[in-house]
């Protein structure tokens, strides 16, 4: 999965549960100050993502995200440590 | 001090034969029955199949649908229920103090059906892959929370579960809090949203359910020889409460007063009433004290259809109006819409409000052999028209919580 790829899912689940268009997030949209996005909404955004992606975030990176773009990098460290994990095919 | 005088100025109602005040009563004075087979959930495996399921309600038409999408079913039912009755009542909430308005609301179960799924979710992939917003969904006192976010409302703010008794118990609740002047406008009621796998499949474990499952419609009939277990239906109803003067000042439409309220325990079992009906004969005669009543000229029973509930309220019916008892029309709103646990006593209520409105006592259907054991008025198959000045309401909880309410015509 690219970055754009992962910032348009990233987009998505942001807007689906904001009730906007994916159009009016970008990647430099902070989730506090330009979303409204409270401590509860954040909890809630990152459960979604670990669904959606199939990872677990745990507490210690959740200070790390504060915005669409710490997202996508934070996602795609993740899956970038993920590959480098697998066996080669 | 001196208590204050409560008066009922908005309704709000949710029940399997009609969404809304207007469509539920026209269901209940035409006998219709609102009981259907079950297809929420899988009811293969399970003895009754049968159940009073809310049709055709649309959350989003009463609340935000960011709202609709953030709670329980349970949930749906109280913010429904209390934007019909607000908008009745025609307070303006812009205008009035936020702290004296209270919210108190009964449920018995909460919000079980996000508990349920939930539950699934973390015994199939793990605990951690529960959802962050389970706490906030499942609590049972979501209920008057939501509704007190949702218009800003700052008073007393309590939800009580006493089982079957539950809305009753809330009602009652509000109306002293009115009368002690700890608020001066109450939203009050009950909502439940029982109809999921496991909680029918734990009343059909107990065997109180009705397995008439040919013929839904019949398979509610307190009072009849027939009868074999109560069913279970969702829904709820919302009661604005207000200080009489205040009400009159602002011109509002009375709809009735409250004027009664007592509150009991049979202390004798988890599931059983007390056979001779003895503490629910102490609840009926306290709540007439308390509204300095000697008789009143309807009861909207309890009445479940089950033998054991149905012939103790019998009793107890006696033994509180004696030579006067069979005088006493009685029904039973649960012969149409079965038994909705929490929100049962609240629905019930509004019945009493509409009933004294209307001089029109809605029937009990399906009482086509009556058991011997029951032997009053119970105001058959058809509604009927009456003078009535005072009316009770009977709510009797699993455990032994009996409350009981009477309303007055408005003066």
């Amino acid at each position: 999965m690219t970055s754009p790829e992962i910032e348009l899912k990233v987009r998505e689940i942001l807007a689906a549960k904001l009730g906007i268009e994916p159009s009016a997030i970008h990647g430099d949209s902070r989730l506090a100050e330009d979303l409204g996005v409270d401590s509860f909404g954040a909890v809630e955004l990152l459960f979604e993502i670990e669904e959606a992606f199939g990872l677990t975030i745990p507490d210690s990176d959740i200070g790390k995200v504060r915005s669409v773009a710490d997202i996508v990098t934070y996602l795609d460290g993740w899956l970038a440590a993920r590959a480098a994990a697998l066996p080669p095919k | 001090m001196s208590k204050r005088r409560v008066v009922v100025t908005g309704l709000g109602v949710v029940a399997c034969n009609g969404v809304g005040v207007d469509a539920f009563w026209d269901a209940n004075t035409a006998g219709r029955s609102g009981i259907s087979p079950i297809d929420a959930f899988d009811v293969t495996d399970l003895a009754s199949k049968v159940g009073g399921q809310v049709r055709g309600f649309v959350p989003g038409k009463y609340m935000p649908e960011d709202t609709a999408k953030r709670v329980d079913r349970f949930v749906h039912f109280g913010l429904a229920c209390a934007d019909m009755a607000l908008r009745q009542s025609g307070l303006d909430l812009g205008a009035e103090d936020p702290e004296r308005i209270g919210v108190i609301m009964g449920s018995g179960l909460g919000g079980l059906m996000f508990h349920e799924e939930q539950m699934v979710a973390a015994f199939d992939r793990g605990a951690h892959r529960i959802n962050p917003a389970a706490v906030a969904r499942i609590s049972p006192n979501a209920v008057a929370s939501q509704i007190g976010i949702r218009y800003g409302l700052k008073g007393p703010n309590l939800v009580i579960s006493t089982a079957c008794a539950s809305g009753a118990n809330a009602i009652g609740e509000a109306f002293r809090k009115i009368q002690y002047g700890e608020a001066d406008v109450c939203l009050t009621g009950g909502v439940e949203a029982p109809l999921t796998q496991f909680n029918f499949g734990a009343y059909c474990a107990l065997r109180v359910l009705s397995k008439n499952n040919q013929n839904p419609a019949g398979a509610s009939r307190p009072f009849d020889l027939g009868r074999d277990g109560f069913v279970m239906s969702e829904g709820g109803a919302v009661l604005i409460l207000e200080e009489r003067e205040r009400a009159l000042r602002r011109g509002a439409s009375v709809l009735a007063e409250i004027t009664g309220y007592a509150g009991n325990s049979g202390a004798h079992h988890m599931v059983m009433p007390e056979p001779e009906g003895n503490d629910a004969a102490r609840v009926m005669a306290a709540a007439l004290r308390d509204a300095g009543l000697r008789r009143v000229d309807y009861i909207n029973a309890h009445a479940t259809s089950t033998r054991a509930n149905d012939v103790a309220e019998t009793k107890a019916i006696r033994a509180v109006f004696g030579d006067e008892a069979p005088a006493i029309p009685i029904s039973s709103t649960k012969s149409m819409i079965g038994h909705s646990i929490g929100a049962a006593g609240a629905i019930e209520a509004v019945v009493c409000v509409k009933a004294l409105q209307e001089q029109l006592i809605p029937p009990t259907i399906n009482l086509d052999t009556p058991d011997p054991a029951c032997d009053l008025d119970y105001v058959p198959h058809e509604s009927r028209a009456a003078k009535m000045e005072h009316v009770m309401s009977n709510s009797f909880g699993f455990g032994n919580c009996n409350v009981a309410l009477t309303f007055s015509k408005a003066r």
